[in-house]
């Protein structure tokens, strides 16, 4: 295992600010194993107890590894207005998961958000920080054929 | 400036809380997630008051000149009801019972909790079965004082993890705490109000070899004397050696002995390496040895510096080489036949034991609080108790042994015997009290043989981190420094009775330092046991035994 | 809109000859308050800011979380020229060089290209000799951190958990220095207050959504009124019901003027005026369940009555729901709402039972004809 790659990150946060120092970390692997949690622990001085407790908080913050593809819906009152919830089932049937699973070939996690902002386009879905709006099961259908 | 609390005027100084002004004037709010000496978190919303029509907490809100404060009207108790119901609801009803009520079945059974409102909580956690400490997420209601704890103590092995109802309070990565850098020190189990922490409970094993038929022995730490009482409801800083005793023995132990006389070897040993250390000027400052939990700190934090630590056994272990070795051929008793179990204020001596190091010298420790759960089990008056005496030999101790569990101790006791036996003069003042009381820094210093010999105790390892930083920072301008990982010593240690506060701290020192005084030998070289030891069996301090029986070593352990 | 007229930093210029406090003293004159929903008002909080001593630190709150607002989103993506100019604005007139601007992780799309206009603003101001450093942090999908302790809280590197107020971040925020932090919609309006005597401080941008057919972000005046914005949105059906967010509780629909006080009045709050439309297809308890599951989801889990108060509240909303609830429970369901309002820790805990009270009280029938 090597850990240059967070020696490099921890060097280019002088501030010691977790949450990039955490984001930049899972930009690069996918998510915070505790390896390299425990890692930057040992580098930083910040207790590993309290890395963990950061990482849980937030909802972005993985400590597992997630599929290639993380879909976002949202299921906050807009979009819930807006059938919302037929589509989290469509996308749990046609993905064989429930929310909060990655599929067994890793290539598709579902998750079932707060409100991204996207009422304008409701029913609407983030996956890997692309907004998808409007959505029906036609859409979606396309959209995650789409995903190589 | 005035206030007003419950129709009352009162006269108080600004910048004080609600809490604090009505506590001065014996006005009572129940508090939950408060605890004397950290920031008010305000979380548990138990200590609401109600000023001008709003639920203020009342551990946070200061007082201002003219305010008028209800603690008691129908919207405070209404609001503090449903709180705690909400807190009862999270906390698994059947829980674990201490020797006393825990701090929310009180407050639920004051508002009037019959029946609990809400189901119970709808998620189940694992127990942690450590091998000190025991933790149950199912009956933690997240006051978080047990984290304030772990961080005041500089450790951080435990932290608050994911949000909303799904958060707890685990090590990284839902780690076991035996695989965290926790210490064992125990001050979360002291300031969980659940019981959600508790010290791993050894009392049936203990049990059940006082049924077998192996030669069982006991000692008991200096400390425990001076705070059993407070499980039978003595006031605390009663002294209960005699009734402890005859306790003991009623309960079945073979011998009863006195941690103490480990205690004054431990001197022994440690004086002469110090005197040793100084003449070489090697390894220089020397820090004691005696607790655990700092041990286990500095191989977790400070590995570079394990060179300064004594390589001392601490007092129950050194008294369980002992056991094993001279009371064991003098007694003709078959190894595998004698039990030695010790009685601690403190959880991290179960680790302790269990170390590899230690080679098995000591079976069982129990706590202060397993040792009163044993009395009651066994059903013993203890109050009525007629006082007894240890057994001969390895329960004779000095006054010097008896200070041991108070921070400043050791290191009073390791200068009483350092200084004489190295200048070959009596002290003409045996009190060291620059280093004696509860202040968590203390220093002083003693000209042995023309040297000046620089000494500081600290207590509580927020201490112990400042001085290790002094160390590495080549500041450090001690000698001999002594650490103790709880505040106050080993009186408020994780094994002691509930509540420990500084309050009860302070009396339960003061029982000691007045032991010591009306003990007729107050130098551990001066006492006839000790000297009997070293002449049958061990020769001089530092010798090949004594270094083999008595002394460790210590393991690079890294965060 | 107004809000979209570009400064492009000629504000910049304007206040670098003048005196910080004449900065302030303009943004006090125009009665410009915080647009993030508290309405405090903007030049007050620059005033006690600037006189805290010693380091100073501006936060952009681009936390925009309250469902239903997206409002700052259209100014991040139309407009990002007058945010970091705001940015740099409220630096200058309170002391500080540094700024942080807090975007929530699901903008994190936009973040590129506000790092070119922070690039951009840093050299002219660099040249008018305003030095202020802007760096953009990611929020990482908590709602809590547009609370402004718990953004705080957040640059820090620890859980969004909102402080205790006080101290307030004017006299004690990040790092413990003293802190100025605004929404985006408020910085955005300082370049123009500071360029444009005819600046209208009663434009609003309204967040529409929901059961209608044209959603987006109307800018209107304050004190518009509520038919005039919900036809805008073209409803397909009957509406029956506006929720203020998620936090601002619900009103039935009907004529009224859209500023905080006539809302105030009817028992709900206008907040970041997000209007979420709910037509006649949909039962209120439904929506109350759905709104219920998103503050449990995001409760800190600081407090007692947040964090047991949100998960218990949604529970009885789900036996209502599955018409296993009786009367007790809907009163037990009453009494919990009050207790989390009146003693939750911050204002997500305090706010999270508005959209039931309001319920209870405009569309109580629809619960108690779902009582067993």
């Amino acid at each position: 295992m090597s850990f240059r790659d967070i020696d490099e990150i921890i060097k280019e946060r002088k501030d010691n600010f977790l949450l990039p120092m955490l984001q930049a970390i899972q930009a690069k692997f996918g998510y915070v194993s505790e390896t390299n949690a425990h890692y930057l622990s040992r580098k930083t001085g910040i207790p590993f107890s309290k890395i963990y407790g950061v990482i849980t908080f937030y909802e972005m913050l993985y400590t597992e590894k997630k599929g290639k593809y993380i879909i976002r819906i949202c299921n906050s009152p807009s979009c819930y207005l807006n059938c919302s919830l037929n589509l989290i089932k469509f996308l749990e049937s046609s993905l064989k998961i429930k929310s909060g699973e990655t599929t067994k070939n890793k290539k598709f996690s579902l998750e079932i958000v707060s409100c991204i902002g996207c009422c304008d386009k409701a029913p609407a879905m983030i996956i890997n920080n692309k907004v998808y709006g409007n959505l029906d099961e036609n859409k979606i259908k396309k959209i995650i054929s789409g995903l190589k | 400036m005035k206030i007003t609390i419950n129709n009352k005027e009162i006269e108080c100084q600004p910048n004080k809380t609600i809490l604090e002004v009505a506590k001065e004037n014996d006005i009572e709010i129940p508090t939950l997630c408060y605890q004397e000496g950290f920031e008010a978190r305000a979380v548990c919303r138990i200590c609401l008051v109600e000023v001008d029509n709003k639920l203020l907490p009342s551990c946070s809100t200061k007082a201002k000149e003219g305010m008028v404060i209800s603690t008691e009207s129908k919207k405070v108790l209404e609001a503090r009801k449903i709180n705690t119901e909400l807190l009862m609801s999270k906390h698994i009803q059947s829980c674990f019972v201490e020797s006393k009520e825990h701090e929310l079945c009180k407050i639920a059974k004051n508002v009037g909790i019959r029946q609990a409102k809400f189901d119970s909580n709808k998620k189940t956690y694992i127990v942690d079965k450590g091998i000190a400490i025991v933790t149950d997420n199912n009956q933690c209601i997240l006051c978080g004082r047990c984290v304030q704890a772990c961080q005041m103590q500089n450790v951080n092995a435990i932290d608050f993890a994911y949000r909303s109802y799904h958060t707890k309070v685990t090590p990284a990565y839902e780690n076991k705490l035996d695989d965290s850098v926790c210490v064992n020190c125990g001050q979360c189990l002291l300031a969980c109000p659940v019981n959600a922490i508790y010290e791993k409970d050894d009392t049936k094993e203990v049990l059940k070899a006082l049924k077998s038929k192996k030669h069982v022995i006991v000692q008991t730490a200096p400390a425990v004397r001076a705070s059993l009482g407070e499980e039978f409801d003595l006031p605390a800083g009663t002294l209960v050696t005699g009734k402890m005793v005859s306790s003991l023995r009623k309960i079945g132990f073979k011998k009863i002995f006195d941690t103490q006389f480990g205690a004054d070897l431990t001197i022994m040993e440690e004086a002469a390496e110090l005197i040793k250390r100084l003449k070489e000027n090697k390894n220089l400052p020397m820090i004691t040895s005696c607790c655990p939990a700092w041990i286990k700190y500095i191989e977790h934090f400070y590995p570079e510096f394990l060179n300064h630590v004594s390589t001392c056994k601490s007092p129950h272990d050194m008294f369980g080489a002992i056991a094993k070795s001279y009371y064991k051929d003098k007694y003709k008793i078959n190894k595998k036949d004698l039990v030695v179990v010790s009685v601690m204020p403190c959880t991290a001596k179960k680790f302790e034991i269990q170390r590899k190091e230690m080679k098995k010298e000591v079976d069982y420790v129990l706590t202060t609080r397993e040792l009163a759960r044993l009395i009651k089990i066994k059903k013993i008056d203890f109050n009525n108790l007629a006082d007894e005496d240890f057994d001969a030999a390895l329960g004779l101790s000095s006054g010097a042994g008896t200070i041991f569990g108070a921070s400043g101790g050791v290191m009073e006791a390791a200068l009483r015997t350092a200084y004489e036996t190295a200048t070959g003069k009596k002290l003409e003042m045996l009190e060291f009290n620059q280093i004696r009381g509860m202040s968590d820094f203390k220093e002083g210093s003693i000209i042995i043989n023309g040297k000046t010999v620089n000494f500081a105790v600290v207590n509580g390892l927020h201490n112990a981190k400042e001085v290790l930083e002094q160390i590495k920072n080549k500041e450090c301008k001690y000698d001999f420094i002594e650490v103790m990982a709880c505040p106050g010593g080993c009186i408020a240690g994780g094994g002691q009775p509930i509540p420990t506060n500084k309050e009860i701290v302070e009396k339960r020192m003061q029982a000691l330092y007045i032991n010591d005084k009306n003990n007729t030998i107050r130098r551990s070289h001066e006492n006839p046991a000790i000297i009997q030891l070293y002449e049958e069996f061990l020769g001089r301090p530092l010798s090949k035994k004594a270094e083999k029986l008595l002394h460790t070593n210590y393991i690079k352990r890294g965060i | 809109m107004q809000i979209l007229k570009n400064s492009n930093f000629r504000a910049l210029s304007k206040i670098a000859g003048m005196k910080p406090e004449e900065v302030i003293e303009l943004v006090k004159k125009s009665g410009l308050s915080g647009r993030g929903g508290a309405n405090f008002p903007t030049g007050l909080k620059l005033e006690f800011t600037r006189s805290s001593q010693g380091e100073k630190y501006v936060i952009a709150n681009a936390d925009e979380g309250e469902p239903g607002t997206f409002k700052d989103k259209l100014i991040l993506e139309k407009n990002p020229n007058n945010v970091i100019e705001g940015m740099i604005i409220a630096g200058y007139a309170i002391g500080s060089s540094k700024g942080y601007l807090y975007l929530r992780g699901e903008y994190s799309y936009l973040k590129n290209k506000l790092q070119k206009v922070i690039n951009n603003a840093k050299k002219i101001a660099d040249k008018l000799k305003i030095y202020f450093d802007i760096e953009i942090i990611s929020g990482a999908g908590a709602y809590i951190c547009g609370d402004e302790t718990a953004i705080i809280e957040s640059v820090e590197g620890k859980r969004g958990n909102p402080r205790l107020k006080p101290p307030f971040p004017a006299n004690q925020g990040l790092f413990n220095k003293p802190t100025l932090i605004n929404n985006v919609e408020t910085l955005a309006n300082l370049p123009l207050i500071i360029l444009d005597k005819s600046w209208n401080n009663s434009f609003r941008l309204f967040s529409l959504s929901g059961n209608i057919t044209k959603p987006g972000v109307y800018e209107l005046e304050s004190g518009a009124s509520l038919k005039k914005l919900i036809n805008l949105g073209k409803p397909k059906n009957k509406i029956k019901a506006v929720y203020f967010g998620c936090s601002g509780g619900c009103l039935p629909y009907e004529d009224i003027a859209l500023n905080n006080e006539a809302v105030k009045e009817k028992g709900a709050m206008l907040g970041s005026c997000a209007i979420i439309a709910v037509d006649e297809k949909h039962n209120i308890v439904d929506v109350a369940t759905n709104i219920a599951k998103f503050f449990e989801y995001e409760s800190c889990g600081k407090c007692t009555p947040c964090r047991e108060g949100t998960m218990r509240v949604l529970e009885l909303l789900e036996k209502i729901s599955l018409k296993k609830a009786a009367n007790e429970d809907l009163e037990l369901l009453e009494e919990l709402c009050r207790v989390i309002n009146e003693t939750s820790l911050c204002g997500l805990g305090q706010s999270s039972t508005a959209h039931i009270t309001t319920a209870l009280k405009y569309f109580r029938k629809e619960f108690t004809d779902k009582l067993k």
